[in-house]
């Protein structure tokens, strides 16, 4: 687990934020959209193993 | 650790550098919209007041530009003068095709180009200044155009490099 994950996630939100806001104020909001999913995914990608290993050890302190 | 620090700092200049060229570039087309437009009203006064032949109205002309448009001119001199193309025409559309490259000119433009082209050669005095100034007109609306293009994209695209550098060195470091 560790704290270094964390604090990935994080500095991915504040860099999604800004790109966000940059893009929006020159306009370009379908692609300000597109950044904000593609941060999204990206974050998703790297907890997907975390979430699997949460959903193992469920299995294992209820004994299925 | 400390090749991390040094990786992910290339990382971050180079993006940041890559960002400031975009933004350049975007910043290039008004001035050489601009630059066009002065060489075409030098070529008018050379044909209406000192009544030179295209050639030579271009050969001086490309002498006096520093930019990169003068290479229309200076190619379309020197293709009239080998005698490979009949005509002015013709010579001025291989000029444009072959130096489009090296502008920062649009396809728009290059559509300009090829219709004052078509009529260069092809008329009296008063009918080339006549194309002269309707070229002219299309190109300061390019220009606009280009201006307002410039505005909006200039400083997005710097802080895009640099963003999208750090994005990079965080998701991979």
């Amino acid at each position: 687990m560790g704290i270094d994950l964390i604090f990935r996630i994080a500095a991915i939100g504040i860099l999604v934020s800004v790109l966000n806001a940059v893009l929006n104020k020159s306009g370009r909001e379908e692609q300000a959209m597109m950044t904000t999913l593609a941060g999204l995914i990206v974050v998703l990608l790297m907890i997907v193993k975390e979430i699997a290993g949460l959903f193992d050890t469920v299995k294992t302190i209820f004994n299925f | 650790m400390f090749l991390k620090l040094i990786g992910s700092a290339l990382i971050i200049i180079t993006s940041g550098f890559l960002g400031l060229f975009l933004s350049k570039e975007c910043g290039r087309r008004p001035r050489e919209l601009r630059e066009l437009q002065n060489l075409l009203q030098m070529f008018e006064n050379e044909i209406s007041f000192l009544s030179n032949t295209i050639a030579d109205a271009f050969n001086k002309l490309s002498d006096y530009s520093t930019s990169s448009t003068r290479n229309f001119f200076k190619q379309t001199s020197l293709n009239l003068i080998k005698g490979k193309c009949c005509s002015a025409a013709e010579a001025w559309e291989a000029a444009v095709k072959e130096n489009f490259e090296k502008t920062s000119l649009n396809k728009e433009d290059k559509e300009v180009l090829i219709s004052f082209g078509k009529i260069l050669g092809a008329s009296d005095i008063e009918g080339q200044i006549k194309n002269i100034r309707l070229t002219c007109t299309q190109l300061k609306m390019q220009e606009e155009k280009a201006e307002e293009n410039k505005k909006k994209n200039e400083g997005m695209y710097r802080n895009l490099g640099l963003l999208g550098g750090l994005a990079l060195v965080i998701i991979i470091v």
